[in-house]
């Protein structure tokens, strides 16, 4: 997959011994090879990945799993994990080609795998990726849910009164507070949205709003305005997935909610940690694209 | 390579928080603030958990400065005079050092890294104007900053810098307690940060150690250790105090500099 911002960028960092650092990693991951073949076959006991089969075994999974609990008796999903980054190529099905991996829509509902646009907004969609640079390449924040499968790392760190996930991707975070407490003023719009989580159940319920609809769902210019009314639902359904779904809401682009669900698989390499990923220190592609003549995506803001 | 030194590569690669040489920690005296006992966490630690920030004009420049006008910024942007936070005002450059520290004054508008929006180094990102959060689990602290959304994961598990030769911007950190103090040692720097819009600079030799301490309900104290035997003649600190943010609302939004670097009629290229 040819990602700038994804990949590229990362490894120039200007002044870091990135190649060097990610050179020892891989030598490192050979050590740890054996490791990583018997987690992929545990995995292939657990649901497959592909979306539409993957929904409704989690969703039985999940009746029946009763998972780890942290100290304050909640599920205990903290460690490291990571999403299907062929949603980042493009979160519909897409074929494998000169620039992407290829893979199944990551969209549950409705049935047929689509984004449910209106005229358009489907329209506007096929102009994005001609008129404007892909936000993710001047390392932007990457938004909800993206973050969320973008392929790098994730992080997941509980306490009594939130819970935290960090992005390696850009050095980003969410901070999700499960106080009950009211959203920010409408008239804040943030690249990561404005998270307030709770619990039903084993199931971590977080409503996102107030975003700033400047970033993409993926490099093909699918996008929602700042309108959009998002409700994650994250269950462990095993001890190593977690079933990630996002409904969205959006009257302004689309003509119905729809829904995104897929796996998050744990990442069991011992001693893993997060690196910081100085993106944009490092990122030289967006001044040559800006030169051939695309602009900064400046997001759709919600028809009042 | 030899074999011994492959497999030090393979397990420092492997287990990055591991490392072969020992965690440098310079002396420190106890702190003044030591008299306040702050309250616990669940698993015994000193709680410095909350949103902070600290009220002063350190971003600008750590030594005493007259007000004054930035150049190349309206009046409205200009400097504020402030009391610095180095003790003993004096920064002990080496004679060169001062003299690029000069340079660099001379070219601040535009050669500050801060100019381009990158990640500031620590101290710096500490006293940016924005405030950060501090997060405390077991093995960690974790301080999340408003500005360029940058993470820290302090491991206070024992662990040490590894032993590569990487370098990160916001440097390698790994904390302890001492008494109710959150000691950060921290390393393996870009001699590409500043530690101010005054041009004030360092090199990859930069060793920081942090020192946190509750000294209130509301306030804390943070000192710095710097070193830089390059850059340097000896050693020298800076204290200043940390404020909880107290808006019942508080959170951390975002100042997204290079995001904003890219909008409106005055985008500049990088």
């Amino acid at each position: 997959m040819r990602t700038p911002s994804d990949s590229d960028s990362a490894l120039v960092g200007k002044g870091l011994h990135w190649r060097r650092a990610l050179w020892l990693l891989t030598l490192g991951s050979l050590l740890i090879a054996p490791f990583l073949l018997t987690s992929a076959a545990q995995t292939q006991t657990g649901c497959p990945g592909e979306s539409a089969l993957f929904h409704p075994c989690a969703v039985a999974r999940a009746k029946t799993f009763r998972p780890p609990r942290t100290v304050d008796g909640r599920p205990n999903m903290q460690g490291f994990w990571r999403g299907p980054a062929s949603g980042t190529e493009n979160v519909e099905e897409h074929p494998m080609t000169d620039d992407d991996n290829g893979g199944k829509s990551l969209i549950v509902d409705p049935a047929d795998g689509k984004i449910p646009y209106q005229p358009w907004a489907a329209a506007l969609q096929k102009e994005n990726r001609a008129k404007y640079v892909e936000p993710n390449v001047p390392c932007f924040p990457s938004g909800v849910p993206r973050s969320m499968y973008v392929p790098t790392q994730i992080e997941i760190l509980q306490s009594p009164v939130s819970v935290l996930i960090l992005f390696e991707r850009a050095h980003t975070y969410r901070i999700i507070p499960t106080s009950v407490r009211p959203h920010v003023g409408a008239n804040i719009g943030l690249w990561m949205g404005d998270s307030r989580g709770r619990w039903e159940g084993s199931t971590l319920v977080v409503d996102v709003t107030n975003h700033s609809a400047k970033t993409w769902f993926d490099q093909v210019g699918n996008f929602h305005s700042t309108d959009a009314h998002m409700v994650e639902r994250f269950t462990l359904v095993d001890s190593d997935t977690i079933h990630y779904q996002v409904n969205i809401v959006d009257p302004t682009v689309y003509t119905r909610p729809w829904t995104m669900a897929f796996p998050l698989r744990r990442n069991k390499e011992k001693g893993f940690r997060l690196l910081e990923e100085a993106c944009h220190e490092g990122e030289r592609n967006t001044d040559p694209l800006i030169r051939a003549g695309q602009r900064i995506y400046p997001g759709v803001a919600e028809k009042k | 390579m030899s074999a011994s030194s492959l497999v030090g590569v393979l397990f420092a690669g492997t287990l990055l928080a591991t490392s072969v040489s020992p965690t440098r920690v310079t002396g420190q005296t106890a702190s003044p603030a030591g008299v306040y006992s702050p309250p616990r966490t669940a698993f015994g630690q000193p709680d410095l958990q909350g949103v902070w920030q600290v009220v002063n004009t350190a971003a600008w420049d750590v030594q005493d400065h007259s007000g004054q006008r930035f150049p190349g910024l309206p009046a409205r942007f200009s400097v504020p005079a402030g009391q610095g936070v180095v003790e003993g005002n004096e920064i002990p450059y080496q004679p060169w050092a001062l003299a690029r520290k000069q340079e660099n004054h001379n070219s601040r508008l535009t050669a500050d890294p801060e100019a381009r929006c990158y990640l500031p180094g620590v101290p710096r990102i500490t006293y940016m104007p924005y405030p950060f959060q501090i997060f405390q689990f077991p093995d960690r602290v974790v301080i999340l900053y408003e500005y360029l959304h940058a993470t820290r994961e302090i491991y206070t598990d024992g662990s040490r810098h590894p032993d590569i030769p990487v370098e990160f911007w916001l440097g390698d950190s790994r904390g302890r307690w001492e008494g109710n103090t959150l000691v950060v040692d921290v390393t393996l720097f870009t001699g590409e940060t500043w530690f101010d819009r005054a041009g004030n600079f360092h090199s990859t030799d930069l060793h920081v150690v942090e020192r946190y301490t509750r000294t209130g309900r509301d306030h804390m104290l943070y000192e710095v250790t710097i070193e830089d035997p390059k850059v340097f003649t000896r050693p020298w600190k800076i204290r200043m105090p940390l404020y909880r943010r107290q808006e019942q609302n508080v959170q951390l939004l975002e100042f997204e500099c290079y995001a904003y670097a890219r909008e409106g009629p005055d985008a500049d290229a990088k």
